[in-house]
Protein backbone atom coordinates (compact mmCIF):
# COMPACT_ATOMS: atom_id res chain seq x y z
CA UNK A 1 0.00 0.00 0.00
CA UNK A 2 1.62 3.20 -0.96
CA UNK A 3 0.14 6.36 1.03
CA UNK A 4 0.19 9.63 -1.15
CA UNK A 5 0.98 13.11 0.25
CA UNK A 6 0.61 15.93 -1.87
CA UNK A 7 2.68 19.32 -1.36
CA UNK A 8 2.42 20.55 -5.03
CA UNK A 9 2.50 24.27 -4.32
CA UNK A 10 3.89 24.44 -0.85
CA UNK A 11 7.83 25.96 -0.50
CA UNK A 12 10.32 25.05 1.11
CA UNK A 13 10.66 23.22 4.09
CA UNK A 14 6.70 22.62 4.28
CA UNK A 15 7.34 19.71 1.90
CA UNK A 16 9.63 17.75 3.80
CA UNK A 17 8.39 19.12 7.22
CA UNK A 18 5.24 17.19 5.91
CA UNK A 19 6.76 14.05 4.74
CA UNK A 20 8.62 13.72 8.20
CA UNK A 21 5.20 13.73 9.67
CA UNK A 22 3.30 11.57 6.98
CA UNK A 23 6.31 8.96 7.38
CA UNK A 24 5.53 9.11 11.23
CA UNK A 25 2.33 7.35 10.95
CA UNK A 26 3.67 4.29 8.73
CA UNK A 27 4.97 1.02 9.58
CA UNK A 28 7.73 -0.52 8.66
CA UNK A 29 8.17 -1.48 4.62
CA UNK A 30 5.30 0.39 4.36
CA UNK A 31 5.38 3.64 0.79
CA UNK A 32 5.27 6.82 1.08
CA UNK A 33 4.63 9.05 -2.10
CA UNK A 34 5.26 12.27 -1.80
CA UNK A 35 4.53 14.90 -5.06
CA UNK A 36 6.25 18.55 -4.76
CA UNK A 37 6.72 21.28 -6.77
CA UNK A 38 9.70 23.55 -4.81
CA UNK A 39 12.95 23.02 -6.48
CA UNK A 40 14.80 22.81 -3.40
CA UNK A 41 13.07 19.60 -2.56
CA UNK A 42 14.94 17.37 -4.94
CA UNK A 43 17.98 17.96 -2.73
CA UNK A 44 16.80 18.08 0.74
CA UNK A 45 14.08 15.24 0.34
CA UNK A 46 16.20 12.68 -1.57
CA UNK A 47 18.56 13.31 1.37
CA UNK A 48 16.61 13.51 4.46
CA UNK A 49 15.68 9.67 2.81
CA UNK A 50 19.28 8.79 2.84
CA UNK A 51 20.50 9.99 5.85
CA UNK A 52 17.56 8.43 7.92
CA UNK A 53 17.97 4.88 6.43
CA UNK A 54 14.44 4.62 3.99
CA UNK A 55 14.61 3.53 1.06
CA UNK A 56 13.94 5.31 -2.13
CA UNK A 57 12.11 2.97 -4.58
CA UNK A 58 11.04 6.05 -7.09
CA UNK A 59 12.43 9.31 -7.82
CA UNK A 60 11.65 11.41 -10.65
CA UNK A 61 10.46 14.57 -12.67
CA UNK A 62 6.70 14.13 -13.94
CA UNK A 63 6.73 17.98 -15.60
CA UNK A 64 7.69 21.48 -15.37
CA UNK A 65 8.91 21.82 -11.67
CA UNK A 66 6.85 19.33 -10.46
CA UNK A 67 8.29 15.90 -8.96
CA UNK A 68 7.47 12.95 -7.55
CA UNK A 69 9.29 10.50 -4.75
CA UNK A 70 8.35 6.96 -2.88
CA UNK A 71 9.86 6.51 0.15
CA UNK A 72 9.79 3.06 1.84
CA UNK A 73 10.23 3.31 6.11
CA UNK A 74 13.01 1.34 7.21
CA UNK B 1 28.82 52.04 -20.32
CA UNK B 2 28.59 48.76 -22.30
CA UNK B 3 31.31 47.78 -20.03
CA UNK B 4 29.63 48.14 -17.00
CA UNK B 5 25.89 46.78 -18.56
CA UNK B 6 27.83 43.34 -19.72
CA UNK B 7 30.16 42.74 -17.14
CA UNK B 8 27.63 43.37 -14.63
CA UNK B 9 24.73 41.36 -16.71
CA UNK B 10 27.62 38.54 -17.31
CA UNK B 11 28.22 38.29 -13.19
CA UNK B 12 24.76 38.54 -12.22
CA UNK B 13 23.99 35.49 -14.20
CA UNK B 14 26.72 33.41 -13.59
CA UNK B 15 25.68 33.72 -9.84
CA UNK B 16 21.95 33.62 -10.54
CA UNK B 17 22.81 30.37 -12.82
CA UNK B 18 25.24 29.17 -9.91
CA UNK B 19 22.64 29.59 -7.23
CA UNK B 20 19.41 28.21 -8.71
CA UNK B 21 21.70 25.04 -9.84
CA UNK B 22 23.69 24.41 -6.71
CA UNK B 23 20.07 25.09 -4.89
CA UNK B 24 22.66 27.56 -3.13
CA UNK B 25 19.62 28.69 -0.40
CA UNK B 26 21.46 30.62 3.03
CA UNK B 27 17.96 31.00 4.59
CA UNK B 28 17.59 27.29 4.65
CA UNK B 29 20.97 27.05 5.41
CA UNK B 30 20.23 29.44 8.92
CA UNK B 31 17.14 27.75 9.39
CA UNK B 32 18.36 24.29 9.36
CA UNK B 33 21.02 24.74 11.70
CA UNK B 34 18.50 25.05 14.26
CA UNK B 35 15.59 23.30 12.84
CA UNK B 36 17.47 19.68 11.44
CA UNK B 37 21.03 20.33 12.98
CA UNK B 38 22.84 20.54 9.70
CA UNK B 39 25.84 22.87 8.97
CA UNK B 40 25.86 21.77 5.19
CA UNK B 41 25.27 24.84 3.75
CA UNK B 42 26.36 27.11 6.59
CA UNK B 43 30.00 25.39 6.22
CA UNK B 44 29.18 26.04 2.39
CA UNK B 45 29.50 29.81 2.93
CA UNK B 46 32.49 29.40 4.92
CA UNK B 47 34.46 28.39 2.48
CA UNK B 48 32.91 30.80 -0.14
CA UNK B 49 34.08 33.88 2.56
CA UNK B 50 37.18 32.22 2.46
CA UNK B 51 38.36 31.68 -0.99
CA UNK B 52 37.16 35.60 -1.52
CA UNK B 53 38.76 37.02 0.88
CA UNK B 54 41.84 35.50 -0.04
CA UNK B 55 41.24 36.66 -3.93
CA UNK B 56 40.26 40.51 -3.06
CA UNK B 57 43.17 40.75 -0.27
CA UNK B 58 45.58 39.35 -2.72
CA UNK B 59 44.32 42.33 -5.34
CA UNK B 60 44.26 44.69 -2.98
CA UNK B 61 47.89 43.67 -1.78
CA UNK B 62 49.00 44.44 -5.48
CA UNK B 63 47.46 47.31 -5.61
CA UNK B 64 44.48 45.86 -7.98
CA UNK B 65 41.49 46.88 -5.81
CA UNK B 66 40.51 49.83 -3.37
CA UNK B 67 38.81 48.97 -0.16
CA UNK B 68 38.10 50.79 3.04
CA UNK B 69 36.30 49.21 5.82
CA UNK B 70 34.94 52.87 6.78
CA UNK B 71 32.64 52.93 10.05
CA UNK B 72 29.49 51.20 10.85
CA UNK B 73 26.83 51.43 13.67
CA UNK B 74 26.08 48.46 16.24
CA UNK B 75 22.56 49.57 16.87
CA UNK B 76 21.37 49.98 12.44
CA UNK B 77 23.20 46.79 12.00
CA UNK B 78 22.65 44.57 15.03
CA UNK B 79 18.70 45.50 14.52
CA UNK B 80 18.42 45.64 11.17
CA UNK B 81 19.60 41.83 10.40
CA UNK B 82 17.71 40.39 12.72
CA UNK B 83 14.33 42.44 11.40
CA UNK B 84 15.66 41.37 7.59
CA UNK B 85 16.30 36.98 9.05
CA UNK B 86 12.81 37.20 10.66
CA UNK B 87 11.52 38.93 7.08
CA UNK B 88 13.54 36.18 4.84
CA UNK B 89 11.69 32.92 6.73
CA UNK B 90 8.42 35.04 6.46
CA UNK B 91 9.42 35.41 2.30
CA UNK B 92 10.61 31.79 1.97
CA UNK B 93 14.66 33.18 0.34
CA UNK B 94 16.92 36.10 0.88
CA UNK B 95 17.33 39.00 -0.85
CA UNK B 96 19.15 36.66 -3.36
CA UNK B 97 17.58 33.47 -3.14
CA UNK B 98 14.03 35.63 -3.87
CA UNK B 99 15.65 36.91 -7.01
CA UNK B 100 16.20 33.46 -8.42
CA UNK B 101 13.02 32.22 -7.13
CA UNK B 102 11.18 34.72 -8.87
CA UNK B 103 13.32 33.43 -12.08
CA UNK B 104 11.93 30.30 -11.28
CA UNK B 105 7.96 31.16 -11.63
CA UNK B 106 6.98 31.41 -7.91
CA UNK B 107 4.76 34.14 -7.97
CA UNK B 108 5.30 34.51 -4.11
CA UNK B 109 8.57 35.67 -4.51
CA UNK B 110 7.48 38.15 -7.20
CA UNK B 111 5.36 40.03 -4.29
CA UNK B 112 8.16 39.46 -1.83
CA UNK B 113 10.82 40.90 -4.09
CA UNK B 114 8.22 44.04 -5.34
CA UNK B 115 7.98 45.20 -1.52
CA UNK B 116 11.38 44.21 -0.84
CA UNK B 117 12.50 46.46 -3.31
CA UNK B 118 10.11 49.18 -2.45
CA UNK B 119 10.79 49.18 1.28
CA UNK B 120 14.77 49.29 0.45
CA UNK B 121 14.11 52.91 -2.10
CA UNK B 122 11.94 54.36 0.79
CA UNK B 123 14.59 53.54 3.19
CA UNK B 124 17.16 54.98 1.61
CA UNK B 125 15.96 57.85 -0.07
CA UNK B 126 12.03 58.12 1.06
CA UNK B 127 9.69 58.14 3.91
CA UNK B 128 11.53 55.92 6.33
CA UNK B 129 14.85 58.01 5.63
CA UNK B 130 14.44 60.09 9.08
CA UNK B 131 14.68 56.23 10.73
CA UNK B 132 17.70 55.15 8.45
CA UNK B 133 19.47 57.82 9.12
CA UNK B 134 18.92 58.34 12.62
CA UNK B 135 19.33 54.64 13.77
CA UNK B 136 22.74 54.41 11.25
CA UNK B 137 24.24 57.51 13.06
CA UNK B 138 24.26 55.80 16.41
CA UNK B 139 27.24 54.29 18.43
CA UNK B 140 29.25 55.31 15.14
CA UNK B 141 32.84 52.85 15.08
CA UNK B 142 35.68 51.45 12.80
CA UNK B 143 34.77 48.79 10.88
CA UNK B 144 37.74 47.31 10.34
CA UNK B 145 38.43 44.72 12.69
CA UNK B 146 41.97 44.28 12.09
CA UNK B 147 42.35 47.66 13.22
CA UNK B 148 40.45 47.22 15.98
CA UNK B 149 42.82 44.40 17.25
CA UNK B 150 45.98 46.27 15.74
CA UNK B 151 46.97 42.94 13.47
CA UNK B 152 47.69 42.84 9.80
CA UNK B 153 44.29 41.26 8.13
CA UNK B 154 46.11 38.67 7.19
CA UNK B 155 46.52 37.28 10.77
CA UNK B 156 42.48 37.23 10.67
CA UNK B 157 42.35 35.72 7.05
CA UNK B 158 45.06 32.85 8.05
CA UNK B 159 43.30 31.82 11.05
CA UNK B 160 40.24 31.88 9.34
CA UNK B 161 41.15 29.43 6.51
CA UNK B 162 42.55 27.80 9.55
CA UNK B 163 39.20 27.27 11.14
CA UNK B 164 37.46 26.26 7.30
CA UNK B 165 40.01 23.82 6.58
CA UNK B 166 39.64 22.00 10.24
CA UNK B 167 35.44 22.24 9.24
CA UNK B 168 36.31 20.53 5.99
CA UNK B 169 38.72 17.45 6.38
CA UNK B 170 35.66 16.78 9.52
CA UNK B 171 32.95 16.79 6.64
CA UNK B 172 34.90 14.68 4.44
CA UNK B 173 35.87 12.03 7.26
CA UNK B 174 32.12 11.59 7.62
CA UNK B 175 31.32 8.48 6.17
CA UNK B 176 29.91 9.06 2.91
CA UNK B 177 26.08 8.17 2.19
CA UNK B 178 24.47 7.62 -1.25
CA UNK B 179 21.39 9.63 -2.39
CA UNK B 180 19.33 8.99 -4.96
CA UNK B 181 18.87 11.08 -7.79
CA UNK B 182 16.59 11.59 -10.63
CA UNK B 183 16.98 9.30 -13.82
CA UNK B 184 19.72 11.04 -16.11
CA UNK B 185 17.51 12.23 -19.48
CA UNK B 186 20.65 14.40 -20.62
CA UNK B 187 23.99 13.97 -21.45
CA UNK B 188 27.18 15.36 -21.88
CA UNK B 189 27.34 19.00 -20.75
CA UNK B 190 23.76 19.04 -20.59
CA UNK B 191 23.53 16.58 -17.98
CA UNK B 192 26.07 18.35 -16.02
CA UNK B 193 24.31 22.03 -16.48
CA UNK B 194 21.13 21.55 -16.42
CA UNK B 195 20.42 17.99 -14.67
CA UNK B 196 23.28 16.70 -12.37
CA UNK B 197 22.86 17.65 -8.95
CA UNK B 198 26.00 19.92 -7.42
CA UNK B 199 27.86 19.38 -4.84
CA UNK B 200 27.52 22.19 -2.50
CA UNK B 201 31.05 22.49 -1.83
CA UNK B 202 31.77 23.08 -5.54
CA UNK B 203 28.59 25.48 -5.43
CA UNK B 204 30.18 27.49 -3.00
CA UNK B 205 33.37 27.69 -4.26
CA UNK B 206 32.07 28.70 -7.67
CA UNK B 207 30.34 31.92 -5.72
CA UNK B 208 33.58 32.80 -3.98
CA UNK B 209 35.13 33.12 -7.57
CA UNK B 210 32.56 35.08 -8.79
CA UNK B 211 32.53 37.42 -5.92
CA UNK B 212 36.09 38.03 -6.43
CA UNK B 213 35.24 38.85 -10.09
CA UNK B 214 32.26 41.15 -9.07
CA UNK B 215 35.10 43.26 -7.00
CA UNK B 216 37.03 43.42 -10.15
CA UNK B 217 34.13 44.50 -12.52
CA UNK B 218 32.60 46.76 -10.40
CA UNK B 219 35.28 48.63 -9.72
CA UNK B 220 36.63 48.60 -13.08
CA UNK B 221 32.92 50.21 -13.71
CA UNK B 222 33.87 53.06 -10.74
CA UNK B 223 31.72 51.28 -8.46
CA UNK B 224 33.67 50.67 -4.86
CA UNK B 225 32.42 47.15 -3.84
CA UNK B 226 31.62 43.89 -4.45
CA UNK B 227 28.57 41.75 -4.73
CA UNK B 228 25.61 43.74 -3.50
CA UNK B 229 21.86 43.03 -3.67
CA UNK B 230 19.63 45.48 -1.37
CA UNK B 231 21.33 48.73 -2.87
CA UNK B 232 20.85 47.63 -6.58
CA UNK B 233 17.13 46.42 -5.86
CA UNK B 234 16.63 50.08 -4.16
CA UNK B 235 18.08 51.39 -7.07
CA UNK B 236 16.03 50.30 -9.75
CA UNK B 237 12.60 51.64 -7.98
CA UNK B 238 14.59 54.70 -7.14
CA UNK B 239 15.80 55.23 -11.05
CA UNK B 240 11.56 53.30 -12.18
CA UNK B 241 10.32 56.78 -10.12
CA UNK B 242 12.69 59.66 -10.84
CA UNK B 243 14.20 58.86 -14.17
CA UNK B 244 17.33 60.12 -12.71
CA UNK B 245 20.48 58.37 -14.28
CA UNK B 246 22.56 58.39 -11.37
CA UNK B 247 20.94 55.61 -9.58
CA UNK B 248 22.45 53.47 -12.50
CA UNK B 249 25.01 51.70 -11.68
CA UNK B 250 26.90 48.16 -11.94
CA UNK B 251 24.84 46.64 -9.07
CA UNK B 252 21.91 47.54 -11.44
CA UNK B 253 22.99 45.36 -13.93
CA UNK B 254 24.25 42.68 -11.64
CA UNK B 255 20.43 42.14 -9.89
CA UNK B 256 19.22 41.89 -13.76
CA UNK B 257 22.05 39.65 -14.42
CA UNK B 258 21.20 37.91 -11.58
CA UNK B 259 17.03 36.91 -13.16
CA UNK B 260 18.64 36.26 -16.11
CA UNK B 261 20.94 33.80 -15.37
CA UNK B 262 18.13 31.42 -12.91
CA UNK B 263 15.58 32.28 -15.73
CA UNK B 264 18.02 30.14 -18.20
CA UNK B 265 19.04 27.42 -15.53
CA UNK B 266 15.52 27.18 -14.27
CA UNK B 267 14.28 26.57 -18.33
CA UNK B 268 16.98 24.54 -19.08
CA UNK B 269 16.37 22.22 -16.58
CA UNK B 270 12.75 22.24 -16.98
CA UNK B 271 12.23 23.71 -13.17
CA UNK B 272 10.41 26.53 -14.70
CA UNK B 273 6.33 27.12 -14.42
CA UNK B 274 4.47 29.66 -12.90
CA UNK B 275 3.24 28.97 -9.58
CA UNK B 276 0.62 30.96 -7.73
CA UNK B 277 0.56 31.05 -4.11
CA UNK B 278 -2.41 30.41 -1.46
CA UNK B 279 -3.85 33.41 0.21
CA UNK B 280 -2.02 32.56 3.42
CA UNK B 281 1.48 31.94 1.62
CA UNK B 282 1.14 35.80 -0.26
CA UNK B 283 0.14 37.95 3.09
CA UNK B 284 3.93 35.49 4.78
CA UNK B 285 5.74 36.82 1.23
CA UNK B 286 4.16 40.18 1.51
CA UNK B 287 5.35 40.78 5.02
CA UNK B 288 8.53 39.33 3.94
CA UNK B 289 9.44 41.82 1.96
CA UNK B 290 8.69 44.61 3.98
CA UNK B 291 10.93 43.11 6.72
CA UNK B 292 13.42 42.33 4.25
CA UNK B 293 14.35 45.98 2.47
CA UNK B 294 13.62 47.84 5.81
CA UNK B 295 15.61 45.26 8.10
CA UNK B 296 18.66 44.97 4.70
CA UNK B 297 18.70 48.25 4.06
CA UNK B 298 19.06 49.38 8.17
CA UNK B 299 22.27 46.71 8.22
CA UNK B 300 23.79 48.35 5.43
CA UNK B 301 23.52 44.58 3.52
CA UNK B 302 21.82 41.10 2.84
CA UNK B 303 22.61 37.64 3.15
CA UNK B 304 24.95 38.41 0.39
CA UNK B 305 26.61 42.06 0.98
CA UNK B 306 26.77 41.59 4.71
CA UNK B 307 26.84 37.80 5.16
CA UNK B 308 29.06 36.97 2.17
CA UNK B 309 31.13 40.41 1.22
CA UNK B 310 31.75 42.39 4.37
CA UNK B 311 32.72 39.00 6.11
CA UNK B 312 35.23 38.25 3.33
CA UNK B 313 36.86 41.85 4.30
CA UNK B 314 36.76 40.48 7.69
CA UNK B 315 34.83 43.91 9.05
CA UNK B 316 32.45 44.03 11.68
CA UNK B 317 29.67 45.06 10.53
CA UNK B 318 29.67 41.52 7.72
CA UNK B 319 30.53 39.47 11.31
CA UNK B 320 28.04 41.23 13.61
CA UNK B 321 25.19 41.20 10.62
CA UNK B 322 25.61 37.42 9.99
CA UNK B 323 25.09 36.61 13.53
CA UNK B 324 21.88 38.81 13.78
CA UNK B 325 20.61 37.65 11.10
CA UNK B 326 20.42 34.02 11.87
CA UNK B 327 19.09 34.89 15.00
CA UNK B 328 16.40 36.59 13.49
CA UNK B 329 16.22 33.37 11.36
CA UNK B 330 16.00 31.16 14.27
CA UNK B 331 13.64 33.54 16.14
CA UNK B 332 11.17 33.06 12.87
CA UNK B 333 11.68 29.59 12.53
CA UNK B 334 10.42 29.15 16.07
CA UNK B 335 7.18 30.45 15.63
CA UNK B 336 6.66 29.55 12.01
CA UNK B 337 8.23 25.70 11.97
CA UNK B 338 8.73 24.75 15.53
CA UNK B 339 5.55 26.00 17.38
CA UNK B 340 2.99 24.70 15.02
CA UNK B 341 4.71 20.86 14.82
CA UNK B 342 4.41 21.21 18.80
CA UNK B 343 1.23 21.93 18.78
CA UNK B 344 0.49 19.37 16.11
CA UNK B 345 1.96 16.66 17.06
CA UNK B 346 -1.34 15.12 18.94
CA UNK B 347 -3.01 15.47 15.76
CA UNK B 348 -2.76 13.21 12.71
CA UNK B 349 -1.09 15.11 9.59
CA UNK B 350 -3.69 14.40 6.41
CA UNK B 351 -2.79 11.66 4.01
CA UNK B 352 -4.85 10.87 1.03
CA UNK B 353 -4.55 6.68 0.82
CA UNK B 354 -4.54 5.06 -2.39
CA UNK B 355 -4.72 1.32 -3.29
Amino acid sequence: MVKVLETAGQVCPFPLVEAKAALETLTSGEELEIRFDCTQGTDSIPRWAAEEGHTVTNFEQVGDAAWTITVQKK
Amino acid sequence: MIQMVGTGLLCGALLGFVLQRGRFCLTGGFRDLYLTKNTRMFNALLLAIAIQAVGVYALIHFDLLVYEAGTYSFVAVALGSFIFGIGIILAGGCATGTWYRAAEGLVGSWIALIFYMLTSAMMKTGAFKPIHDALQSMQVRDNSIARTFGVNVWVLIIFFIGVVALILVKEARKPKIFIPQLKPKKTGIAHLLFEKRWSTYVTASLIGVIAILAWVFSEASGRMSGLGITTPSANIVQYAVTGDVQYINWGVFLVLGLLIGSYIAAKGSGEFRLRVPDPKTIVSSLCGGVLMGFGASLAGGCTIGNGLVQTAMFSWQGWISLGFIILGVWTATYFVFVRPTIKKTAQQPTVAQTN
